[in-house]
């Protein structure tokens, strides 16, 4: 059965969408490739937020699987595969490395977990840089060729802005219905209490292990992306600056609302890159990009987690939900808001 | 031999100051269930501030010791932005000791610049058994060795420091005993601070720190705390010590490049050990 | 109540939310100097909400506390500090007060003296009760409030903690309000009593009157007659 909010919200997702693609080609140019890199990072935090929000899991080391999935589509690309299997084979290849190294890692809880994924990120940069042969050490590989399928090739930043923005649709689809699924009711419970989880009879280490795999295919198909887009790729381009990056655009936008991984891409690459613009003016000294993008970076930060500690979204909903108090949905919405916030607290 | 125990010395510093920073993870965890990855700040505030007290001419000792009091300050402001509100959940704070760790960046960078430091510390050799190693590697143990045992005095002796473990043991009973469980929080923050400060101090003169080392010193400390489980201080300077052996051995007879993945990988398989060994009935 | 003289607690009109549920919902209560007061009710009707609120731990969204004196909380499940010593949770229950000497509570109970250097969480429940409810009164309270003295206690230990109460309350003139679930001990050991339900007050009395009251005995002590 569909409600008018439901129709309503179907128009506006639909609007929202053709405005999505109607955008690229009018942006200008300087604003293309920024189109393309919210949208690789929606994808990879939609999955981090899917790990933590969902599964209550912590990740300090997402930017691994996102260098896993630049790896795995560049390293066979430049000795001539068709690159548009690189796309499969980015997201494969780190969703098989993450429920590999899964299943020994997320028997760690909590702190430990962080720490592991943060390890595991850390040792996987040094084995890249040495590993010279295969993914052309600290120097990184070059030259990896367009994207393309038959005759068709990506060069342009607003064709990787169609590929990209295609990706995220995907990823979004596949996480509301993850979500919506049975083994995502599941998952919430996890969140929630895993012994609780585990006592109902849900597999908790197999579900455990099936989230993290997925949050990694989706930063897997982001990383690939990423490689094609820039067509270079070294160990730098993956520090763990960056993991902490989608950590804090997952809590930005809020963890576990899957519109929250779009917002917190959007706020926290906008305002990079703002800062960056301002930063670099004529006549600025040479410090003062870097001085005033970290310092405004933080203090954005700072303020939103101290005013929405829950993330933009899930205060917004909460907003929206408690003025429409009479509503009878409103009660459940309310309960759901409740719900995540308190995951929130009791996520490391 | 002698080189063995070269590496061996030399690893036993530089776990020293991992331990400094990794009780400091400790002691604000305990207390506000905050990790505070602000932490590697404290040490490369506190190499810059030793740096330019010296420069300005004040004595070796007064001026470490300075640095040191002031980044326990600064650890106080740090407790005083990531506690925010009360009821601010640790995961916002967690955050928020990141944004204050970007921030210090900006501040380093407008400060000092964006080139590493260093000064010198206790310079010439000291022969012990045949091996001789830096006084300044000496300096680092003693150091390390007198703080811990002043913060095991600290938290163990004193009603201070009793109140403090009441707020890690149980926050809401230390609030019925009328325990300003915030106020607590703020002074974990500080002596925190101060911890990191000291690694900071002591470690600017074997490598020279920059605005961004923070991270690698963090990681460290993370390392060696979480190897406590964030909550025993004896284990997590243990897990220091040896982090610091097994990145020496490996950088002395490997290659240095190797020296942070594989202590974290020895480190992880502990880690995974030990959850094997505690939860075998679960799967 | 005591005609005349001013209560040591009084609390009006109490309200306690949150976030959407109401958890206190318009509560009066008064307890006065040297009285013994039971609060009962079931599990989630507000009770330990109405003791953390009076304890300062919870704001209350409307309404007014007074509180002519000291209180301190033995709190639910007794939430010793585990891996401290039996004599450092008493020494700790005195940190609003100068006076740390533990002397008094060893009178108290004696049996804690050859525990004293014990780690709290090694202890058995009923010696824990009596560290908690030491560590409470080492804060030197006029109003001592217990949540759940019962809970998870043999009988006589209950029996034996019940009179160390009564004689605190009788010697020193201390007031008590006791929490909870076992009403029948409530009503035995209080001469006043409320009974509290989804967040109010349902009734108030003396604790014969409500003893004797059809809908209490149904609803707090008709299993235990069969029990």
């Amino acid at each position: 059965m569909i409600g008018p909010r439901a129709r309503s919200r179907r128009v506006v997702v639909a609007v929202l969408a053709a405005a999505t693609l109607a955008l690229p080609p009018l942006l200008p140019p300087e604003w293309q490739s920024l189109y393309v890199f919210i949208g690789l990072y929606a994808i990879v935090t939609c999955g981090l937020s899917l790990l933590m929000g969902f599964a209550g899991q912590v990740s300090l080391g997402q930017a691994a699987f996102y260098a896993i999935g630049a790896y795995a589509a560049a390293i066979p690309a430049v000795r001539g595969a068709p690159p548009a299997l690189g796309l499969l084979a980015g997201t494969v290849v780190a969703a098989a490395i993450a429920a590999a190294i899964g299943v020994p890692l997320l028997r760690l809880r909590g702190h430990y977990l962080a720490f592991g994924t943060l390890a595991f990120q850390l040792i996987l940069l040094t084995f890249i840089a040495e590993a010279g042969d295969l993914t052309g050490g600290d120097i990184g590989l070059r030259g990896i060729p367009p994207l393309g399928l038959g005759g068709v090739q990506a060069v342009t930043p607003v064709e990787y802005a169609y590929v990209t923005w295609v990706a995220v649709a995907a990823v979004f689809l596949v996480t509301r219905n993850v979500v919506r699924s049975r083994p995502g009711r599941a998952l919430r419970a996890l969140a929630t209490s895993e012994s609780a989880a585990a006592a109902a009879g849900v597999p908790v280490a197999a579900y455990k292990v099936m989230v993290f795999a997925l949050s990694a295919a989706y930063a897997g198909l982001a990383g690939a992306i990423y490689a094609f887009f820039l067509s270079y790729i070294a160990p730098g381009s993956f520090p763990i600056l960056l993991s902490i990056q989608f950590l804090v655009m997952a809590a930005v936008g809020g963890l576990g609302a899957v519109w929250g991984s779009l917002v917190g891409a959007a706020v926290v690459t906008l305002v990079v890159q703002l800062l960056q613009e301002v930063g670099s003016l004529p006549g600025m000294p040479t410090q003062v990009p870097a001085v005033l993008s970290y310092a405004v970076y933080a203090l954005v930060l700072i303020v939103v987690m101290l005013l929405l500690p829950s993330g933009i979204v899930p205060a917004l909903t909460a907003r929206a939900a408690s003025r429409r108090r009479d509503d009878a949905a409103s009660t459940e919405a309310t309960l759901g808001d409740d719900a995540r916030a308190s995951r929130l607290s009791s996520v490391p | 031999m002698t080189l063995f125990l070269q590496y061996l010395a030399a690893g036993i510093a530089s776990g020293s100051t991992f331990a400094l920073v990794a009780t400091g993870f400790v002691v604000i965890y305990r207390v506000t269930g905050v990790i505070n990855f602000a932490q590697g700040v404290f040490a490369v505030l506190g190499g810059f501030l030793a740096y330019s007290l010296l420069q300005a001419g004040v004595a070796h000792g007064l001026a470490e010791s300075l640095a040191v009091l002031i980044t326990a300050a600064i650890g106080l402001v740090v407790g005083l932005v990531a506690l925010g509100r009360r009821g601010t959940p640790p995961l916002a704070s967690l955050i928020v000791t990141l944004g204050l760790a970007i921030f210090s960046y900006a501040v380093v960078i407008t400060t000092w610049g964006d080139h590493p430091i260093s000064y010198e510390g206790l310079s010439g050799l000291l022969a012990i058994g045949g091996v001789s190693m830096q006084r300044q590697y000496v300096l680092i143990v003693g150091a390390a060795v007198v703080t811990f045992l002043a913060l095991a005095l600290l938290f163990g002796r004193t009603y201070l420091g009793m109140a403090l473990t009441a707020c890690s043991s149980d926050q809401r009973a230390a609030r019925l005993m009328g325990i300003d469980v915030w106020r607590m929080g703020l002074l974990a923050f500080a002596v925190g601070g101060g911890l990191g400060g000291l690694a900071g101090v002591l470690l600017t003169p074997l490598q020279p720190v920059q605005f961004d080392s923070d991270v690698g010193i963090a990681v460290n400390g993370f390392a060696a705390a979480i190897f406590g489980g964030l909550v025993r201080p004896v284990t997590a300077f243990a897990g220091g010590l040896v982090l610091g052996v097994a990145e020496a051995m490996v950088a002395g007879y490997y290659r240095s490049s190797y020296e942070t993945a594989i202590a974290l990988a020895v480190m992880l398989a502990l880690m995974l050990w030990q959850a094997s060994r505690r939860a075998p009935s679960e799967e | 109540m005591p005609e005349g003289s001013e209560p040591l607690l009084e609390v009006h009109d109490l309200v306690v939310r949150y976030g959407a549920a109401t958890a206190l919902d318009g509560v009066d209560l008064a307890v006065g100097r040297a009285e013994m007061v039971a609060l009962v009710g079931p599990n989630g009707a507000g009770k330990t909400t109405l003791l953390d609120t009076v304890s300062g731990l919870v704001a209350p969204a409307a309404g007014r506390i007074e509180l002519r004196g000291r209180l301190a909380q033995v709190p639910e499940g007794r939430r010793l500090f585990p891996e401290m010593t039996v004599e450092d949770n008493l020494r700790l229950g005195a940190w609003r007060v100068r006076d740390r000497r533990v002397g008094p509570v060893y009178e108290l109970f004696p049996h804690l003296v050859e525990l004293r250097r014990r780690k709290a969480g090694s202890l058995s429940c009923g010696e824990q009760q009596m560290v908690a409810v030491g560590r409470a009164l080492m804060g030197q309270p006029d109003l001592l409030a217990v949540d759940e003295l019962s809970l998870g206690l043999a009988p006589q230990i209950v029996d034996t903690l019940a009179e160390h109460l009564q004689d605190l309350n009788r010697r020193s003139g201390m007031a008590i309000l006791l929490v909870e679930q076992n009403a029948r001990l409530a009503l035995d050991i209080c001469s006043r009593a409320y009974v509290i339900e989804a967040g109010r007050i349902a009734l108030t009395g003396p604790s014969e009157q409500l003893r004797n009251s059809p809908a209490v005995q149904a609803a707090y002590l008709g299993g235990a007659y069969e029990a």
